[in-house]
């Protein structure tokens, strides 16, 4: 039962800003993810709520209360650290039975919540190990499990998976969002994997150098991404952006014209998403460009042309075969067009 | 079985067994020398007449009527009471090690933990100290510690050992302290410790290895001192070092310096014990940090 509100929180050092004015409430049982790239104020944002990073401005309320001159241990909080940071001296059940004992919860209850932890996360054959005798994906799982037996009113998760190798992130992954949903805890997650972000949340917090571009559920920063960053950092692969001038109507760069749009007349960023354009036919080809590379992928064929500079990537059927030089139509109907600011980089609403 | 590759021809393997043959040599002959004397009477270990005579034991069998004896032992242990010294030593050695190793263990953590500039200058300013010969420290202290009344006894040296002693160890922990993930502290503070229970509980534990070798470095430091303890210890409360000086210093009366030499030997011996007890400490110690835990 947590409620976490900061306001107007902000975190300096001398003239460095890393992060500013954040303001936001993350409801209880919510799972917020904050992404962005290195160094955008998302860790800090998560260390200042656990009391690690003194904030240089606002306040930081867990359930009504504020919390900014706590020391750590008293927030009741738990985080899983990027590094899983293991005391390497104990061994697996130790470790995760550390909370604990370090807060003087009743002895004779800790057998069972440390059991019932590990085998939350599947560790009961490994609980007599020492972390260095486990891989990665263990030593990670000693981390989560360690962060649950004691019932945290909050989660903080700080790039949990990013020293994992592909495939056992997406394992991970799932059993993350897995137990989140059976323990019902507030969790804040730090990532800078989009896909990450989009599968977990609830909520996404977009940043860039510690200010907050864009809150919203998966699906509102998808499909209605506040500005050309947001666009250009979420999704695989990230939205195609490219400028041109806005006339009456139509888009226009070189090798483009998209007719339909509703904006001002003057320099623009247009941008839309792979998966959405195809291959051009008689009625639709607002691309007509030279192929710069195909990318066989399984399911489909990327097609990438250059506009401008830029790399505009479109998914043609998997069966599509051409070769590299080849013109080629490809089909960017109006609907599916978000127009961006050429300055700002702001969303343009049609 | 070791592949061609791998094998040596003959004439570099004798080569190098030589060199290691070498070099033992060298760097045990004086223990064993030392060691083989001081069963032997003066005439006979430091004969003029002919050296050999340290081998056979000529004057020795004269006297005792055999080759090997132990009276330089008992003269020094039993006549001279070296076992005073003994005492001595180890309490010297006990408090110094004690007091260097907590003041170093909490003040390289700190360091290590602090984010604030002045921790480099304070590392910087002990390290000068460190540089400084102790016996430059000594002279300025002996005017005050007359006055003060608190010349020749232990405590005295024991914290004069321990002002000498001290930028080592705390640059020494303070390495090791860098060593160990800043995450680990601060995965024990948000799991319910505070600072000191962090440091207790997660960070000693892991720096076991690095308090070990340290106090085995601060341990020979106050073991092995002459320049500190000679000008600062009354003769009564002298360690074994200046008090085996004082036996070589008394040539004028036979068989002291075979005191000297019974000394020696007896002062070696627990040094050996020592490393090799805690050889594997040290090594670990030594190389942690080195490899990635």
């Amino acid at each position: 039962m947590a409620e976490i509100q900061l306001r107007n929180v902000g975190k300096r050092w001398g003239s460095f800003v890393g992060v500013d004015n954040f303001d936001l409430t993350i409801a209880d049982k919510e799972f917020l993810v904050l992404l962005g790239p290195s160094g955008c104020g998302k860790t800090t944002t998560m260390r200042m709520i656990a009391g690690l990073e003194d904030a240089s401005e606002g306040d930081i309320l867990i359930d009504g209360k504020k919390v900014n001159d706590l020391e750590p241990k008293d927030r009741d909080v738990a985080m899983v650290f990027q590094s899983y940071a293991l005391y390497p001296n104990m061994n697996v059940y130790e470790n995760i039975r550390f909370p604990l004992k370090v807060r003087g919860i009743d002895p004779s209850t800790h057998d069972e919540k440390v059991r019932r932890a590990s085998a939350m996360v599947e560790l009961d054959d490994f609980l007599h190990r020492k972390p260095a005798e486990l891989s990665g994906g263990q030593r990670q799982r000693v981390a989560l499990a360690r962060a649950i037996v004691r019932e945290p009113n909050v989660f903080l998760m700080d790039e949990p998976l990013s020293n994992l190798d592909a495939k056992l992130r997406v394992s991970t992954r799932a059993q993350i969002k897995n137990l989140s949903h059976e323990l019902a805890v507030t969790t804040i997650y730090v990532t800078h994997d989009q896909i990450e972000a989009m599968t977990l949340a609830d909520r996404v917090v977009v940043m860039k150098q510690g200010v907050v571009q864009q809150l919203g559920s998966p699906t509102d920063i998808y499909d209605k991404p506040a500005n050309s960053f947001v666009a250009s950092f979420i999704g695989n692969p990230a939205m195609n952006l490219m400028t041109g001038i806005m006339a009456g109507g139509t888009f226009e760069a070189q090798n483009v014209r998209i007719e339909g749009l509703h904006a001002p007349d003057g320099p623009v960023t247009l941008g839309f998403r792979a998966e959405d354009a195809g291959l051009g036919d008689a009625g639709h080809h607002e691309i007509t460009a030279p192929i710069y590379t195909l990318e066989l992928l399984g399911d489909a064929t990327m097609v990438t042309v250059r506009i401008g500079g830029e790399l505009v990537a479109v998914r043609a059927p998997k069966d599509f075969r051409s070769e590299i030089g080849d013109t080629v139509s490809l089909s960017v109907p109006a609907a599916i067009c978000h127009l961006f600011d050429a300055k700002t980089g702001a969303r343009i609403e049609a | 079985m070791a592949s061609k590759a791998q094998r040596m021809p003959l004439g570099l393997r004798i080569l190098t067994y030589g060199f290691v043959l070498v070099w033992f040599i060298l760097a045990a002959f004086p223990f064993f020398w030392t060691f083989w004397g001081s069963f032997k009477v003066e005439l006979d270990f430091f004969s003029i007449a002919d050296w050999t005579n340290a081998l056979t034991g000529e004057r020795t069998k004269a006297a005792y009527d055999s080759a090997f004896t132990g009276a330089a032992y008992k003269g020094a242990w039993v006549q001279e009471e070296f076992w005073r010294n003994v005492i001595n030593t180890f309490i010297v050695c006990f408090f110094v090690v004690c007091t260097s190793l907590t003041i170093g263990t909490l003040g390289g953590y700190a360091l290590s933990r602090s984010s604030f500039r002045y921790t480099f200058w304070l590392l910087i300013t002990a390290l000068i100290f460190r540089a400084m010969p102790p016996i430059t420290l000594v002279a300025g202290y002996l005017l005050p510690f007359f006055e003060w009344n608190v010349w020749g006894i232990l405590p005295t040296t024991i914290i004069v050992l321990v002002a000498i002693n001290q930028p080592f160890t705390l640059w020494m922990l303070h390495s090791f302290f860098q060593n160990i993930p800043k995450e680990l502290d601060e995965s024990a503070k948000v799991d319910g410790c505070t600072q000191f229970q962090a440091f207790r509980h997660v960070i000693v534990p892991v720096m076991w290895p690095g308090v070990i070798t340290t106090g085995l470095f601060s341990f020979l430091l106050a073991y092995n001192d002459f320049a500190v303890t000679a000008m600062l210890l009354s003769e009564s409360n002298r360690t074994m070092v200046p008090a085996i000086a004082a036996f070589l210093g008394t040539t004028y009366t036979e068989g002291n310096v075979m005191f000297a030499v019974a000394a020696v030997v007896s002062a070696t011996a627990p040094l050996f014990i020592l490393v090799m007890v805690f050889q594997r400490q040290i090594v670990s110690g030594l190389t942690a940090g080195a490899v990635k835990g």
